[in-house]
């Protein structure tokens, strides 16, 4: 029985034409045609530009697209017969495209192109989303000149956000993230990232793709496993980022790929975190966070109805997943009128805490869980947008902070809800 | 051996580029001489070239290696006598091995007596030999080559007090085309040489000859009605004679001095050389591919000329800024290793004496379209000496044996015109032809196979060429066809092994037979034709269908 393979024998053809390179970029992409064009367009530029030298190759991991996306990477392309329009190019650069198998998934859009990128043995890697329509040719030097001058294995992005943008990564992610784990990664579910040969020859031998959290939660389970196995990493930043790119639709769907790999990591990773860690610092080239202080508008009477309705309606599954006390303090913050409310650092620590700690110990389904901590979550979001409506980046950016120190400080206490007891 | 009769038979040369005075001293007095060059006519036969180009050879103050020309009707003394020139030329003629000279037009050395007469006084009869003026700042436009040392195109005459106009070195003044006087003249000077059996002129530095305000003095329309009319004078007095064109432009740029057939019969192409180099460097034959898709097609007598390297330095006037930093990146990292706009290294030593690159290279050399041309001591590998001013690290002398000189002379070491290589890797002890000659598989005896198989077919020379753009770009292959001759370059420019299909649909039913070896491949078939080649290996197969 032949072991089953991620790179089959056509795109497998395609890298042997490839070869050895340098440098390689993956775009991870599905029915992108309306945007995957302008952002392969931006990456060639930006390796012509900045890594004119180098060998470097364009690959596209495509879910299945039924529009032309696969083929607008390909036309990237330049060789004998097609040339850059604009810029000069020292090399022939390869765009090509595989179509992998299974339903479309960012976990193994990414496994594909660790794995041609270990094939290859690519010194630097690139990941950009398909969306990322605000990509400058910039963003390829900006991440990718970390690992190929700095040697650093995993380079996360910084953008400069509108001030109500990456609320499930200021209230939840980066603040859980840092306080588990120890280390300040700003954008721990990063959509553009870097990474060197050394890290995705590590991560694209892991068996853990199989599992689904991994798969669903790619993006997150890499950053955890370039912190859990002591990879070096560094912040770069990118600059503005579109608003609502790469922010999904469904909260829910968000969570599970976020959210739920969090969850799903601490399983493995006990031996770690549990242990006393010593913070570890994370460069940042350039601004460490840049706030854009124009508000976007949220419709926080929504907001405060779907948390209130989801507490009562949910009361039987948060009962099996949160302790009494916490319980009742979050019914009283959802019975609160609209105005009052008020879901506090600490009491959202604990939440999530009991909630990964539920997770862990399987009380219900964990897709479940995951779903459950979704009208939660919109309560806290209730609090972070009204807390901050009027503050400034920087007393907005000393409430995340003050979050964060929360999460820290209640870390003992996930670990006694994970050894049960409590 | 008579010569072959072929009036294109520059098309089939492998031409062998020497210059007398480094290849073998006769007389023991540290310089080559044609005796000695003539007494060396077995070995080049042996290597299996059919033409000799000679570097300049005349009367000269030797302040440019003999492109400073004093009298053009003589020998200079150091390399004999007109009798030691027609004796040499007689032996190889006799050996089927026709000889090119070196005609340089645009300018003589200010040593010339028409220099010194020209600037006698402003009414001598050849003051209008040359290019005068009262200012420097006509031809404001004109850009100056030799960067280095020249500040201007322009020189001041303390004599005659006026300026006179140089491309190149200020002691090479430029005669002045304009004048009718100075175009017989030379004329003149060619059927000198040709009366006395030549085969044909590599004539330097032809873009140059006229001069026009307001233009940048290159390449100029009336440079061509001179070129045109030596051409009519040649193929009617002296049918079967060759002129090569010395213009370093690009491909558009000289496509004119091939004109309808009826301008030169063979032209340099500059461009490619420092490209095939850098394709080698980048193991990415897009830099080769793309020079010839921008070569244009040319009449049908005509042929490009083909060099790897010369006895200049590698020139990078005709590639980009960024192409031009990488190449002095990559093959010139030590500064003294540049000179001008270019490099001035041996092929051994810019290919790191890597025998596998060097059989890549002079295997593209021989097959890519064009006549090639092998430059003295690179068929057995010989290496430079950077230490040496100018370009005379690429000039020391031919290395044939272990013993005193090299072989080269008999003369104290003290006295010849330039030291030895002597380091422990390209030393004429480590380095020479008595050595390689004895082993089947030095790389003296793999040149000769290669030169021997280049010329069993007419298809090398004379055939078109159609490129296969295989996906992997590290693999460079291309099908030559002349008549019913067809035959498949495989190139692999990368260090290491690689695997490539080629479509050859287009030959289905041909079997391939590897040239060298003679051994049968599989027929080509309906599926894409796989290939692996080791790193930088090679293959030139003949199609056959059988």
């Amino acid at each position: 029985m032949p072991e089953e393979t991620i790179l089959n024998d056509d795109f497998l053809r395609e890298l042997m034409n490839v070869g050895e390179v340098d440098l390689l970029v993956g775009v991870p992409t599905y029915n992108d045609a309306r945007t995957v064009g302008q952002v392969v367009q931006a990456i060639r530029t930006g390796l012509l530009k900045y890594f004119p030298r180098q060998r470097a190759a364009i690959i596209n991991a495509d879910g299945g697209s039924k529009d032309n996306t696969q083929e607008l990477v390909r036309a990237a392309s330049i060789s004998d017969m097609h040339h850059a329009d604009n810029l000069y190019a020292l090399r022939t650069l390869h765009c090509i495209s595989t179509r992998y198998t299974g339903t479309p998934s960012s976990g193994t859009a990414l496994h594909t192109i660790m794995a041609a990128s270990d094939l290859l043995r690519a010194n630097a890697c690139a990941v950009i989303s398909p969306d990322s329509t605000s990509i400058t040719p910039e963003w390829i030097q900006t991440l990718l000149q970390p690992v190929v001058n700095d040697v650093n294995d995993w380079v996360t992005p910084v953008y400069r956000r509108h001030k109500f943008e990456g609320l499930l990564i200021r209230n939840l992610l980066y603040p859980m993230n840092r306080a588990v784990y120890s280390s300040r990664v700003r954008e721990p579910y990063p959509t553009d990232f870097a990474f060197s040969g050394r890290f995705a020859s590590h991560v694209a031998g892991l068996d853990t793709w199989s599992e689904e959290a991994a798969r669903v939660g790619a993006e997150m389970y890499l950053t955890i496993a370039a912190i859990t196995g002591k990879f070096r990493i560094v912040q770069t930043y990118l600059g503005p980022k579109s608003r609502g790119e790469g922010a999904p639709a469904d909260l829910v769907a968000a969570m599970r790929r976020s959210v739920g790999t969090l969850f799903w990591s601490l399983d493995s990773t006990f031996n770690i975190w549990s242990a006393d860690l010593d913070p570890e610092p994370v460069v940042t080239i350039g601004p460490e966070h840049e706030l854009d202080p124009e508000p976007l508008r949220f419709n926080r009477k929504r907001l405060h109805d779907m948390f209130a309705r989801g507490v009562g309606e949910l009361e039987p599954v948060l009962r099996s997943i949160l302790s009494h006390s916490t319980l009742c303090q979050v019914q009283q913050v959802a019975s609160s009128p609209e105005g009052e409310l008020g879901y506090t650092d600490e009491l959202w620590a604990h939440t999530v805490y009991e909630f990964a700690a539920a997770y862990h110990k399987s009380v219900i389904s964990r897709d479940h869980i995951v779903q459950a901590l979704a009208p939660l979550y919109r309560g806290r979001t209730y609090t972070f947008l009204a807390e901050n409506r009027d503050n400034s980046p920087e007393a907005l950016e000393s409430n995340v902070e003050a979050l964060c120190l929360a999460f820290e400080r209640s870390k003992p206490y996930l670990l006694e809800m994970w050894n049960g007891r409590k | 051996m008579p010569l072959p009769q072929d009036a294109l038979w520059y098309k089939d040369a492998v031409v062998y580029q020497v210059h007398v005075r480094a290849f073998y001293d006769s007389n023991a007095d540290g310089r080559g001489d044609f005796r000695g060059l003539a007494q060396k006519l077995d070995y080049l036969q042996d290597l299996g070239i059919n033409t000799i180009w000679l570097m300049p050879f005349f009367p000269s103050p030797l302040r440019d290696d003999g492109y400073d020309i004093a009298d053009y009707h003589s020998v200079h003394p150091s390399y004999g006598v007109l009798e030691d020139f027609k004796a040499f030329l007689d032996g190889a003629h006799q050996r089927g091995i026709r000889v090119i000279i070196e005609m340089v037009l645009n300018h003589t050395s200010d040593q010339h007596p028409w220099f010194q007469e020209s600037r006698s006084s402003h009414d001598n009869p050849k003051r209008d030999w040359y290019v005068w003026s009262d200012t420097d700042t006509r031809y404001r436009g004109t850009r100056i080559i030799f960067l280095d040392t020249e500040l201007s195109n322009w020189a001041w005459d303390p004599v005659s007090k006026q300026y006179y106009w140089h491309r190149f070195f200020s002691h090479q003044p430029d005669l002045n085309y304009d004048n009718p006087a100075v175009r017989e003249t030379m004329w003149g000077v060619m059927k000198f040489w040709l009366d006395m059996g030549v085969d044909g002129f590599r004539l330097d530095a032809v873009p140059y000859l006229v001069e026009r305000e307001g233009t940048n003095c290159e390449n100029l329309p009336e440079t061509h009605v001179i070129i045109q009319d030596f051409r009519r004078r040649l193929d009617e007095e002296y049918p079967g004679r060759m002129l090569l064109a010395e213009a370093n432009q690009w491909p558009a740029d000289l496509r004119p001095y091939f004109g309808g057939g009826n301008e030169f019969h063979m032209a340099f192409h500059f461009p490619l050389m420092p490209r095939m180099f850098m394709g080698l460097k980048l193991e990415d034959r897009k830099p080769i591919t793309e020079i010839l898709q921008q070569t244009p097609a040319i009449p049908e007598n005509c042929q490009w000329c083909l060099f790897l390297r010369n006895h200049d330095e590698l020139t990078l006037e005709m590639v980009t800024d960024i192409e031009r930093d990488y190449m002095y990146d990559e093959y010139a990292k030590d500064r003294s290793m540049r000179l001008n706009l270019g490099i001035r290294r041996r092929l051994a030593p810019l290919l790191d004496n890597d025998r596998r690159r060097i059989e890549l290279m002079n295997g593209m050399l021989m097959s890519l379209p064009g006549t090639p041309i092998v430059y003295y001591g690179d068929e057995i590998g010989m290496g430079d000496n950077v230490n040496l001013g100018d370009r005379n690290g690429v000039r020391t002398p031919m290395q044939w044996d272990g013993g005193w000189n090299g072989g080269f002379s008999t003369a104290d070491p003290e006295s010849l015109y330039s030291p030895l290589m002597l380091n422990p890797v390209y030393g004429y002890q480590a380095v020479n032809v008595q050595s390689q000659k004895r082993f089947d598989h030095s790389l003296l005896s793999w040149m000769k196979r290669l030169i021997r198989i280049r010329k069993s077919l007419a298809v090398f020379g004379r055939g078109s060429i159609e490129f296969l753009y295989p996906a992997n770009h590290r693999v460079l292959a291309y099908v030559r066809q002349y008549g019913k001759d067809a035959i498949l370059v495989v190139n692999n420019l990368s260090s290491s092994a690689q695997a490539v299909e080629l479509d050859l649909r287009h030959y289905k039913g041909n079997i391939l037979i590897e040239m060298f070896g003679r051994n049968i491949f599989p027929r080509i078939g309906d599926l894409p034709y796989l290939l692996t080649l080791g790193p930088y290996q090679f293959y030139w197969f003949r199609l056959r269908k059988i």
